[in-house]
């Protein structure tokens, strides 16, 4: 459905977007990841035909980007912020969007009342858009992106400076959307990634670092065995045997937690070190309160991915 | 073709309902009936003249300071909110964004000068009024409007800020009348040259009531200019 290749976006000389190629699938939520300014607004800008790539070509649903006005008919956007008219009121703002996207008046009514449903916006049809709250005037973004039912739907941050209820709202608001249609959204909030998107990329300083499910991206980042555990009293001995027997772990003490808590490290994500760990603790007679295989979670691929605590 | 008509009338549409929906519109009208009120009353009071020339050879000064303001919103609050992102990224030419944002001030703007035929009207009962001439007059200021429009429009297309756009608008309009003025002091080689290219002067030769097509061209002529201008800033912003 979206196919990008090499595509990129210079500004002077720096690099916003560098050979930039991925490809969404119909029908699939895909989430374009990365810290703020690591070029996931201008890959929307770009797909969505605001800002021409200085390099590089994509197309939506077969449609090369060249045909600009036909890839806007097909493309629904939120552009970051979900800008809207705000001296209208909420009707008039959606009845201006759907005549821009050249729909006829009875057609227009019919979508603007599906459209407010499906977001929640039927009480606030007739109030003034300034007078909203942040997660209405997203709402009336993300109905004004679908009036014109597109086949694709490109969302900026769609979520951002909302709280947690209206987050969960939008997100589910997503999902079901993403049953019938091609959505691309971009966050820098990983859990929403994880519980929206069907796959995910995560770009950084303008170049795609890692695209997959995010099973699939705990896996990559998963490279060492790591193990928790918190022992009952001190546990020097065990250790001590323990390096005997596998001479490259790493101890960590996670002093912040429970007292005699325990990281430990092992490059070899295949060693035993569950086991051997149990059967040493077991012989210096030290107890055991809990042990844990520890798993990298998304986010610590992305921290990995782009450059640590930026 | 119709699809673009339509969307030329739907921006119409929306800027119509901005202006009455927000207070901003009302003042302006209400500053502006009240100005050219005076401007009429103080002619006729002051002066005993129960003619308009006086008024028309102000009304251009009226014009310079009202549509700047009335103009300096149009591109530059759409580009500072975010709104040009989502007009841009929706199937509509830059051309039918122009041609909506220019005919929606026209359109505020005819409302207001032809709220003031109501002074022509009031002295055709009290003294000898050559209709044709105010015909005329009321033609010649509409195609003046719709110089100075353009010339705003271009000034709130160039920036983000409405308070700059009103800046660079007045700034150019000043300019051109300065240049009116300073127009005796010239060789009249230049003088000449200057005085077919200032809209003004297109403007105080039609008050005399004549209609000469050269007139009507430059200020056409001067709107189209200042129109393809904004549209040549817009598309440099947008693709295509």
């Amino acid at each position: 459905m979206i196919q990008a290749n090499q595509l990129s976006r210079k500004y002077g000389e720096q690099f916003a977007v560098e050979d930039l190629s991925f490809h969404v699938r119909k029908g699939e939520v895909m989430g374009l990841l990365g810290p703020n300014g690591a070029g996931k607004s201008t890959t929307m800008k770009m797909l969505t035909c605001f800002l021409p790539p200085s390099s590089g070509e994509a197309s939506i649903d077969g449609v090369s980007l060249q045909d600009s006005m036909a890839v806007r008919r097909k493309i629904g956007y939120l552009p970051e912020n979900a800008p809207s008219y705000s001296d209208l009121d909420v009707q008039s703002h959606l009845k201006f969007v759907g005549a821009m996207h050249g729909l006829a008046d009875a057609t227009l009514e019919d979508r603007i009342r599906e459209m407010s449903e499906q977001c929640g916006l039927e009480h606030v049809l007739h109030r003034r858009i300034d007078e909203l709250s942040k997660g209405f005037r997203q709402r009336v973004g993300l109905a004004a992106s679908m009036l014109h039912d597109p086949d694709c739907l490109i969302f900026d941050e769609p979520t951002t400076g909302l709280d947690p209820n209206q987050i969960v709202e939008i997100r589910h608001l997503i999902r079901r959307l993403g049953e019938k249609k091609t959505v691309l959204l971009s966050s820098h909030v990983l859990p929403e990634v994880e519980a929206v998107c069907d796959r995910m990329m995560i770009i950084d300083q303008g170049k795609l670092q890692v695209m997959g499910t995010s099973q699939e991206l705990s896996r990559q980042a998963h490279g060492e065995a790591l193990l928790h555990v918190i022992f009952k009293a001190s546990a020097e001995m065990v250790f001590m045997k323990l390096k005997e027997k596998l001479p490259d772990i790493e101890v960590e003490l996670k002093e912040n937690d429970t007292p005699h808590s325990y990281a430990i490290h092992h490059p070899d994500p295949e060693s035993p070190l569950a086991e051997t760990l149990f059967h040493t603790a077991v012989s210096c007679e030290a107890v055991v309160l809990e042990m844990r295989s520890g798993q990298a979670t998304l986010e610590d691929v992305f921290r990995e991915l782009t450059g640590g605590n930026q | 073709m119709r699809g673009g008509m339509n969307r030329v009338a739907a921006i119409c549409w929306k800027e119509w309902r901005t202006v009455v929906d927000t207070p901003l519109g009302y003042v302006v009208a209400i500053a502006f009936l009240l100005a050219s009120g005076f401007f009429f009353a103080s002619n006729l009071f002051l002066i005993g003249q129960a003619d308009m020339r006086g008024y028309f050879a102000v009304m251009p000064l009226l014009l310079m300071f009202f549509i700047p303001a009335m103009s300096m919103r149009a591109l530059a609050d759409e580009q500072r909110s975010g709104t040009f992102e989502l007009m841009a990224t929706m199937p509509i030419r830059t051309i039918d964004i122009v041609t909506g944002k220019f005919l929606a001030l026209m359109l505020q703007i005819s409302l207001l000068v032809l709220m003031t035929l109501f002074y022509p009207l009031t002295l055709s009962l009290i003294g000898n009024l050559d209709s044709g001439q105010i015909a005329a007059a009321y033609l010649a200021m509409l195609l003046l409007a719709g110089c100075y429009i353009a010339i705003c429009l271009y000034a709130s297309a160039v920036t983000d800020h409405a308070v700059v756009a009103y800046v660079v608008g007045f700034g150019i309009l000043l300019a051109l009348f300065l240049l009116m003025q300073t127009l005796p002091t010239l060789s009249p080689n230049l003088q000449d040259l200057l005085t077919n290219l200032t809209p003004l002067s297109h403007y105080q030769s039609m008050l005399r009531g004549v209609i000469s097509l050269g007139d009507l061209v430059s200020l056409l002529a001067v709107t189209v200019l200042f129109l393809t201008l904004t549209w040549f800033q817009l598309e440099r912003r947008r693709w295509r």
